[in-house]
């Protein structure tokens, strides 16, 4: 469990075993702005390096997301796509679903309803 | 409106004025019409009830026009570049035609200063574009005032049947004083808060205001997310404090961010960044959901003020 930001970010990490293939489950919760996105990308990078197949982020736990989140999230997103790996999102609650969409983010990455639709692919 | 042969690959913004609803179907029907014989892609965004004057005037060719309702696109008028560059873009390598007519008399005063911005923007988002666009703009029921502004952000004119340059249009390009001047200041009651890097802080306080003035859930949280992206680019790029301010009466409730920054792009945040850009998410987030936004900068810092109606206009039933 690693506190970042102001506290207003928790974000947790765990390796998941499936019946298929383990998968990196990140999951935020709190507020996730500029004041803790380089902490954010702390923390995604240093899961993104591993090189794991499939790493979910689950939103659900998130009660606003600013554009630099976002940012960060995308750049994940950029270097597991050129690592053959597949990032995706779960369980966005609204406004982080709509600003998703209204900035075709989720043109990019994959979002689904849970974490178990997520890992169905 | 048959010198599109002559012109083709250039760029014409014309302002067209018109005081009858008959030499407005005849000359919007005409500009279109020329364009459909043409195979031009052909767009108009005009307020409903101009839409059947000139599908009327169109008859068949009606078919080969997208329609859309004004009233709804251009109710905040930062929404209507993004949505012509969308048309445009569908229709690559191809000249365009596009009517607007985002201004009609029941605007209100930041609507007009915006809708006139808008205007002039479009001289800047589609300068070299192989577009033409007309704008039609009621003589009969907008004050003089607001006609003078178009006659200052349109190149060309069309009025009475005759065609010719504006010659109050400036180059380079100038936004008029009426969509560039000060803002008028917030009322005595207005809340105004100061803030460094306590963002959660400032979403608290708008979300609070929100709830007293009455403005809906999902509203709500739209004007905690522009606010908060503004606020955020006081962090990125200022070593300053900034300002915040609320006020509210019963039509809409309004944000106001201050700060020592300067946004030099007159289209900053009226472009659809691409979805994987490294930046220009925040200013267009800040402008897709907002009713209306007013941005002024320069050397005094920049002031960006964000509108939410409390209620939908009737226009919007």
């Amino acid at each position: 469990m690693v506190k970042t930001g102001v506290d207003l970010l928790t974000t947790s990490v765990a390796t998941v075993e499936s019946d298929s293939e383990p998968y990196t489950l990140v999951e935020l919760t709190g507020e996730a702005d500029v004041t803790n996105s380089d902490a954010l990308r702390e923390v995604l990078d240093a899961e993104v390096a591993k090189q794991p197949r499939t790493m979910i982020i689950d939103l659900s736990g998130l009660r606003f997301m600013d554009s630099s989140a976002l940012h960060v999230i995308l750049r994940a997103n950029r270097v597991m796509d050129r690592q053959g790996g597949v990032l995706a999102l779960a369980c966005p609650r609204e406004p982080v679903a709509k600003m998703l969409r209204l900035t075709a983010a989720d043109q990019l990455i994959p979002v689904y309803p849970s974490v178990s639709e997520a890992t169905a692919g | 409106m048959t010198e599109s042969a002559a012109t083709a690959g250039a760029f014409r913004h014309v302002g067209f004025f018109y005081r009858t609803a008959k030499e407005y179907a005849t000359t919007v029907a005409g500009f279109l019409g020329a364009g459909v014989a043409a195979g031009e892609p052909a767009f108009a965004a005009v307020p409903a009830g101009n839409v059947s004057l000139i599908a009327d005037a169109l008859g068949a060719d009606a078919r080969h026009v997208e329609f859309a309702d004004m009233m709804e696109l251009g109710r905040n008028p930062a929404w209507i570049i993004p949505r012509v560059l969308g048309f445009a873009a569908r229709h690559a390598g191809r000249r365009i035609r596009y009517v607007g007519e985002p201004i009609w008399a029941a605007r209100r005063p930041a609507e007009l200063r915006e809708a006139t911005r808008h205007e002039a923007l479009v001289n800047v988002a589609f300068a070299g574009a192989d577009a033409e666009i007309l704008c039609p703009y009621d003589t009969a029921q907008l004050a003089p005032a607001v006609i003078a502004d178009a006659r200052r952000t349109h190149p060309l004119l069309v009025a009475d049947g005759d065609h010719g340059t504006s010659p109050e249009y400036a180059e380079p390009f100038r936004l008029p004083s009426s969509c560039s001047q000060s803002l008028p200041g917030p009322p005595q009651a207005a809340m105004i808060h100061t803030y460094r890097t306590d963002l959660s802080r400032v979403r608290a306080l708008v979300r609070q205001h929100t709830t007293e003035a009455g403005l809906p859930g999902p509203r709500a949280t739209d004007l905690v997310l522009a606010v908060s992206e503004v606020a955020a680019n006081t962090l990125r790029h200022t070593p300053s404090a900034g300002t915040l301010t609320i006020w509210h009466d019963l039509d809409e409730i309004i944000c106001e961010i201050h700060d020592d920054g300067v946004i030099t792009d007159p289209l900053a945040g009226r472009r659809r960044p691409a979805p994987d850009a490294h930046g220009g998410h925040g200013l267009w987030l800040v402008y897709q959901v907002c009713d209306l936004v007013e941005l002024r900068s320069g050397s005094t810092g920049t002031t960006i003020r964000m509108h939410m109606a409390i209620r939908p206009s009737p226009a919007l039933g």
